[in-house]
């Protein structure tokens, strides 16, 4: 088990005022699993993908990511953990606008202390990976929407993290240029990654494995989806298994 | 993370942003460009008055007029009492004193085909070659001969030499002052500019300057070289008897003159260079503190601009300390690169001053630099610690 939460609690103090965003949550995702978060805005989806990112930790209730406990982790081996295990994707892409590709995906790579040939050789890869090599020297700037998007994904999988958290990927995309980061979050998927998927789409959430609907800081609904047609465009992209 | 990557990033951000970085840099610079020129100047006036002293020896007595008074209220050194023949009885009475030199300065025109140059003539007598141990460099001092017979002949000092006649020679030529034609007979060498310019003066025989030139009867000063620099005692005491009686003063009425042993009044000048000096230090210093001021000012903007840059850099697995050295390292780089300005400006600015081969002040080079590392870091601490605790989920979300 890759996530496991149990009765997972989070409130916010709003001055006086305690502002429960998340109410019991148990959630579980399974290694290589591929899974779409929805929930309308209010619902704690942002907050529950906060606590599952490691950027926050959980009021009350148990977080095991990977077999380790991070519900009370200081700031500090918060960062440890996301700087190892989670590879996080933004729907603004958020690169360093003054870097070129290949150093935007270098970055995490410095945090996790790797020395620079070995940072350089896997930053390639992965730029590799998602079809980019020809574009390593340019910056943010002189790319594409999508192609920035396909960088953001090569610096979230660089760190080859156990979990790939992908917050709204295609939010700024064209429909057909986000079908193609669809495409890539699938073949990663494909390729033996977890991907979490936040997304309010359903034809997006469809792509997946698992469906977890989010309302009033509670599981809603669970639903497994056909996966056949984000199988068969997975094969297409050319991903080996890790 | 590797301190170079740092370093690599923060030059980065201050390329983004180079007027505003630069502007930064300035106050920095300023200060410590005035540090570095102020001790360096101190350097060169010690290095000046040390080799002066020397020349000098630490036996020559001055005499100079005293003040004149009204109602008891010094009102200038208009004083016309001393005379050459106060300068001869001291050396033919006082069994301390080898030898006097009197001179006699005002300021005077000088011209050399069509230049002219404004400057000083000094009349005073053959002696003051050796008292004063300034030998010309190219010709000889005028002689007795030439001071008996108020010949009009000229030695020159080195500025106005250069002044007049640049590099060429200028022995024998003709010097026009006051319409009158003197001949060059010697140059002196360069001594150096210090707390006035000894090398902006033209020495003539006094009896020509006296009587020829400028008709005066009285002297500006009369230089008296003891036999050995433990006589000051005595040498003071023979010089006050012999001008008090010589200009009548009663037993109640003050001197009207001044004695001022050489040495000490050279180390007087020195020290007050140096209080100069510390307080122009002073100054630089409140510059460097409002160049850390500007620079902390810049830094708190740099990271409210990279409020969500931070956020990213948290996320993918930056610690606090990374962020934290990242905005303290570019303080320190703004604050060091300030300084290499500032070190440069100081030394072209002194080079073009003073015109010494560069003395390169290493020690307060250091300290510069140390300096400046200390304000980048006391300047960027504040706002590296405010980016550095930055929420992360909020840096995230912040447009």
């Amino acid at each position: 088990m890759l996530i496991e939460m149990q009765q997972v609690e989070k409130v916010y103090r709003l001055g006086k005022i305690d502002v429960p965003a998340l109410c019991g949550i148990d959630l579980q995702i399974e290694a290589n699993e591929y899974v779409a978060v929805m929930g309308p805005s209010g619902s704690g989806k942002s907050t529950l993908m906060n606590i599952v990112g490691c950027l926050d930790s959980p009021t009350a209730g148990r977080y095991l990511l990977d077999g380790e406990n991070v519900s009370h982790l200081s700031d500090n081996q918060l960062s440890e953990i996301r700087s190892r295990k989670i590879g996080f994707v933004f729907q603004t892409f958020n690169l360093m606008p003054r870097a070129t590709a290949l150093r935007n995906v270098e970055l995490p790579l410095i945090y996790a202390g790797v020395p620079s040939g070995r940072r350089r050789q896997l930053a390639v890869q992965a730029l590799e990976k998602v079809g980019l090599s020809d574009r390593i020297k340019h910056k943010p700037s002189e790319l594409s929407g999508g192609q920035r998007q396909r960088v953001a994904i090569a610096r979230a999988l660089v760190t080859e993290p156990a979990l790939i958290l992908a917050d709204e990927p295609t939010g700024n995309l064209d429909s057909t240029t986000g079908q193609e980061i669809m495409e890539i979050l699938s073949a990663l998927h494909r390729a033996g990654n977890t991907v979490i998927l936040v997304t309010h789409e359903k034809e997006l959430a469809a792509q997946t494995g698992r469906t977890i609907g989010l309302r009033d800081g509670r599981i809603e609904t669970q639903e497994e989806a056909a996966q056949s047609a984000a199988a068969e465009q997975a094969g297409s992209i050319g991903l080996t298994p890790r | 993370m590797i301190l170079g990557e740092n370093i690599l990033l923060a030059l980065q951000s201050l390329r983004a942003n180079p007027l505003r970085s630069f502007l930064t840099l300035v106050g920095i610079a300023v200060g410590i460009g005035a540090v570095l020129y102020v001790v360096v100047l101190g350097q060169i006036t010690e290095k000046r008055i040390k080799q002066r002293l020397e020349s000098l020896g630490s036996n020559v007595l001055l005499i100079r007029p005293g003040y004149s008074r009204m109602r008891g209220v010094r009102t200038g050194e208009s004083v016309v009492n001393l005379k050459w023949s106060d300068a001869r009885e001291i050396v033919s009475t006082s069994e301390v004193i080898a030898e006097t030199v009197p001179t006699y300065t005002a300021p005077g025109v000088a011209q050399y085909k069509d230049q002219s140059w404004n400057t000083r003539i000094t009349g005073t007598v053959p002696a003051y070659e050796a008292v004063n141990n300034d030998r010309p460099i190219e010709g000889h001092f005028f002689t007795q001969e030439e001071t008996n017979q108020r010949a009009r002949v000229c030695v020159l000092g080195a500025t106005v030499h250069e002044k007049l006649f640049g590099n060429a020679s200028p022995i024998g030529e003709p010097l026009t002052i006051k319409s009158k034609r003197y001949t060059v007979v010697g140059l002196l060498g360069a001594k150096g500019e210090s707390w006035w310019n000894p090398d902006d003066q033209i020495f003539i025989p006094l009896t020509t300057a006296q009587e020829r030139l400028f008709g005066v009867d009285h002297l500006s000063t009369i230089l008296a070289q003891m036999r050995s620099s433990r006589d000051y005692d005595e040498a003071l005491f023979d010089i006050e008897t012999i001008l008090r009686r010589n200009h009548r003063l009663q037993a109640d009425q003050d001197n009207d003159f001044r004695v001022r042993r050489q040495d000490l009044y050279l180390a007087t000048v020195q020290e007050t260079t140096k209080e100069i000096a510390n307080f122009v230090i002073l100054i630089a210093l409140v510059s460097l503190m409002v160049g850390g001021i500007g620079i902390a000012n810049v830094m708190l903007v740099s990271v409210t601009e990279r409020i969500r840059e931070i956020g990213v850099r948290r996320a993918i697995g930056a610690k606090k300390i990374h962020v934290l050295l990242q905005f303290l390292i570019e303080a320190m780089v703004l604050g060091l690169l300030g300084g290499v300005l500032g070190l440069a400006a100081g030394l072209v600015f002194i080079r073009v001053m003073t015109g010494e081969a560069l003395i390169l002040p290493w020690n307060w080079i250091g300290y510069s630099f140390a300096i400046c590392a200390g304000i980048g870091v006391a300047a960027g601490l504040y706002p590296a610690l405010r980016a550095a605790n930055r929420n992360v989920i909020e840096a995230l979300r912040y447009e």
